[in-house]
This record gives C-alpha cells, sequence and structure tokens, in this order.
C-alpha cells in the first residue's frame, strides 16, 4: 500500500516511526483535557443521546464480540449491546469515573498509545476524537493504535467532526486558529495571546449578540472555507463551577472567561474539524486495514475499516 | 478492573519491549456477581493468556483454574463457571499494576487503572 502513496505522505511515515513517543501539545492540554476535566458531569449530562449510525454499527456485532472504546468520554456508548462486553477508555479521569460509576469496565489511557496488547478487541469505536488530536501525526497514531487492538477481520468505527457543518451559523460561535498560532502552541509550556487570536480576559466579557459572530471577520466567508482548527466555547454554568476549584484557577490563569449574561464560566475547547476526504486518507495512509464504508452524517466525516 | 480488562493491559513505556503481563498487587478486591454466558467465555478463550490469568486470579486471591488447558475444557460447565469468575467477577477495587521490566506502578482507584505515562515514560 505504501509504494502508492504520494511521496510527502511517506516522508510523515517516516518520521512518524522514528518519533513514537513525543509529549502531549500544550494545545490539547490547555483545550482538550483541562476542559473535559474541568466540565466533566456538566458534559456527561448533556451526552445521552446515542446516535444512531454508532448503536447501528455495534448492534451489527456478533454476539459476544469485545468492544474496545478509546476516547469513551461519559460511557454513553458502553454496554449498549448487550450481547457484547465493552471496555471503554479516555484520557480525562472525572470523565472515566463518571462512567465507572455507571457499573462500566474503563480505564484512564491516551488514545495515542493504548495499554492494550495486539488484536485483543473484536471492535474498536472512536466516537468524536481525532478531531482533539492536534497534529496528522498523532491522528495518524491514534488510527494505527484503533487497528493493532482489533483482532484480524475485526472492526473500526471513527467519527469526526467535519469542517461541512450542516449549520453553519455554528461555526461562527467558534474562533478560529491561525497555523502559526497553533505551532506556537505545540511548542509554548504556557498560553499567550497572539495577534490573531483573540485574547483571554480575565474580566467578564459581555456576550456579543447570539447572531454575531466572533473572531476576524474581515473576510468571513473565504477565511472560514479552508480553516480547520477552531476553539469552540462550552459554557459551564456558574452554579456548576465550583467557586474555589478548577475554574477558579481556569479563570486566573486565562484558561476560561466568564460570561456574566449568560452566568456561565466559558472554556475553548481545540478542534482540528476534518475536511471531506480527509478521515478516508487518514486511515488509507495507515497500513493493516480496508475501508468498508464511509458516510457523513450529523456533520460528522465517519468511516469504518476492517482490519485484514 | 476485572481480570478481563487484565488479560488484555501491558506497559507501554519507552524502551520496554514486553510490558505484558502487568504483575498485580492487591490491596482490595471484591466480588460482583455477573450473569453467566458460556457462548461469550467460548469466544473469549482463544484470546486470554491462560498463564497471565492463572496468575493473576491466584493475586486477587483465586486460585481455582487449571494450570493448563485443553479445548475440551470448553464442554465442561465445572470449567467454564471457574472462568466466568476468574473472569468477570473478580475486581481489583485498590492496588496497583507493575510493569515486568521497570517496576513502575500503575495504580488501581475505585476499580479503575490509571495507564497514563508521565512525560518521560512517552
Amino acid at each position: 500500500m505504501k509504494g502508492v502513496l504520494p511521496s510527502i505522505v511517506t516522508r510523515i511515515d517516516q518520521e512518524c516511526s522514528s518519533s513514537k513517543g513525543e509529549p502531549t501539545p500544550e494545545i490539547e492540554k490547555n483545550h482538550v483535557h483541562r476542559v473535559y476535566d474541568a466540565i466533566a458531569p456538566h458534559f456527561s449530562s448533556t451526552r445521552f443521546a446515542k446516535w444512531p449510525k454508532v448503536q447501528a454499527f455495534l448492534n451489527s456485532l456478533l454476539c459476544g464480540s469485545l468492544v474496545l472504546d478509546a476516547g469513551c468520554g461519559n460511557g454513553k456508548y458502553l454496554g449498549l449491546n448487550t450481547n457484547c462486553y465493552f471496555i471503554g477508555c479516555d484520557i480525562s479521569s472525572p470523565l472515566v469515573n463518571i462512567c465507572a460509576q455507571k457499573g462500566n469496565e474503563v480505564l484512564v489511557a491516551d488514545a495515542v498509545n493504548l495499554p492494550y496488547r495486539s488484536g485483543y478487541g473484536d471492535a474498536a469505536i472512536s466516537i468524536a476524537v481525532l478531531h482533539h488530536l492536534s497534529t496528522e501525526l498523532r491522528r495518524r497514531r491514534a488510527v494505527e493504535e484503533l487497528i493493532r487492538v482489533v483482532r484480524t477481520g475485526g472492526s473500526v468505527l471513527v467519527t469526526v467532526w467535519a469542517r461541512e457543518q450542516e449549520d453553519r451559523s455554528l461555526i461562527s460561535k467558534w474562533t478560529p486558529l491561525s497555523q502559526k498560532y497553533t505551532e506556537d502552541w505545540v511548542g509554548s509550556s504556557s498560553p499567550r495571546t497572539h495577534s490573531d487570536s483573540p485574547s483571554f480576559s480575565l474580566q467578564s466579557i459581555p456576550e456579543n449578540d447570539e447572531s454575531e459572530p466572533r473572531g476576524d471577520f474581515s473576510d468571513e466567508h473565504t477565511d472560514r472555507t479552508c480553516q480547520q482548527e477552531y476553539l469552540v466555547p462550552w459554557h459551564l454554568p456558574y452554579h456548576r463551577a465550583e467557586v474555589s476549584g478548577t475554574s477558579a484557577t481556569a479563570l486566573s490563569t486565562g484558561l476560561a472567561r466568564k460570561d456574566d449574561k449568560k452566568g456561565a464560566v466559558v472554556y475553548d475547547r481545540y478542534y482540528h474539524v476534518f475536511s471531506e476526504g480527509e478521515l478516508e486518507r487518514l486511515v488509507s495512509s495507515v497500513d493493516g486495514a480496508i475501508v468498508v464504508d464511509k458516510f457523513y452524517d450529523k456533520s460528522n466525516w465517519c468511516i469504518i475499516l476492517k482490519k485484514i | 478492573m476485572r481480570l478481563i480488562t487484565h488479560n488484555m493491559l501491558s506497559s507501554n513505556i519507552k524502551g520496554v519491549t514486553n510490558g505484558f503481563p502487568l504483575r498485580i498487587e492487591a490491596e482490595k478486591v471484591v466480588e460482583k456477581e455477573v450473569d453467566f454466558n458460556p457462548d461469550f467465555l467460548r469466544n473469549m478463550f482463544s484470546k486470554i493468556e491462560w498463564k497471565a490469568l492463572t496468575d493473576a486470579s491466584k493475586a486477587l486471591g483465586y486460585a481455582e483454574l487449571p494450570e493448563e488447558t485443553e479445548p475440551s475444557m470448553l464442554e465442561s460447565e465445572l470449567f467454564l463457571r471457574k472462568l466466568h469468575h476468574a473472569l468477570l467477577e473478580l475486581h481489583l477495587e485498590e492496588g496497583a499494576l507493575v510493569c515486568p521490566e521497570t517496576g513502575r506502578k500503575f495504580p488501581v482507584n475505585k476499580g479503575i487503572p490509571n495507564m497514563l505515562l508521565h512525560e518521560d515514560e512517552v
């Protein structure tokens, strides 16, 4: 399969194998891990609707299948098919605790480096996870891991947010990151403002009118069509944010801001939204599996792989 | 953490060539009943590293599993019941999983293993 890849992708593959271990980029620490840790119970309470496409995939599995959910979040899909056995993992301890409280078998782990021996699972799912990984290298590593941990003939389902959102007005509430900003974040040890990015303020910011977009909008339409790196706000209501805990620290370090008008602490989650065809190109660059289905559903690009 | 999970877990610390199986240090073990499903057990049987399971089971205080197995055992309800108990009904609530090469301990709290690596282990 490698022989038909364009040379640039082959070069990235070579870099990948020599840099198997790399530290977690700061943008993920600050705008994925710490955010989910802070919002876990609230996030979990909003995550109850079972996506029919995921449900259909899980129901298609043979009785007695062992299913690995990498990046299981609040465990919404664990145990969804009562004929299968689920083991979930997530990088967020607070979210994993919520899964465990529901009686699920879970552990705290990193989707880029799964602590599982190879070929044990019958199926693996990665639902809304890869878009939180900030480099193509890491996204590819996560796909490699999903394929590695299932047996030959096993299935993998991956879903990610699409750049092509069904509700275009949603994107206007997101903050686009410039490419340089993203590069700065991957290497830096602390958040710092960038000329093209919004500054995080300790004071409460009067929220814009809902219809008014954030960020630089001098060329809104053309900027957004190519843009794939975003910070997407999560509003944690004051009554849910601990006064003397995570949110207070987040506010004081500038990782969150207050919105008095909405009565919420606002956290920004990092997303790399996938463009059409990107997910397929990503999985095709990994050996060992073939694409058996691909589709767009509810503003997500989805793909099903089979390990060969 | 059930032993079905432990049988899959491996230390992924940088430089470790074989991080499986992790040695169990058990501080608190509980038993929780689970419905018996022989078909599931038969499906799992081929994936299991048997010695790792028997060692882990002993670490959790259950020494009833045979040391060696053969396919005909899958037709024995007595054997399947023992396998069921060891694989699904024993829970390590508090303790640690120890990397066989480095000795690094991965903590298990409230039944949840934390397998995250430190920056220098990646």
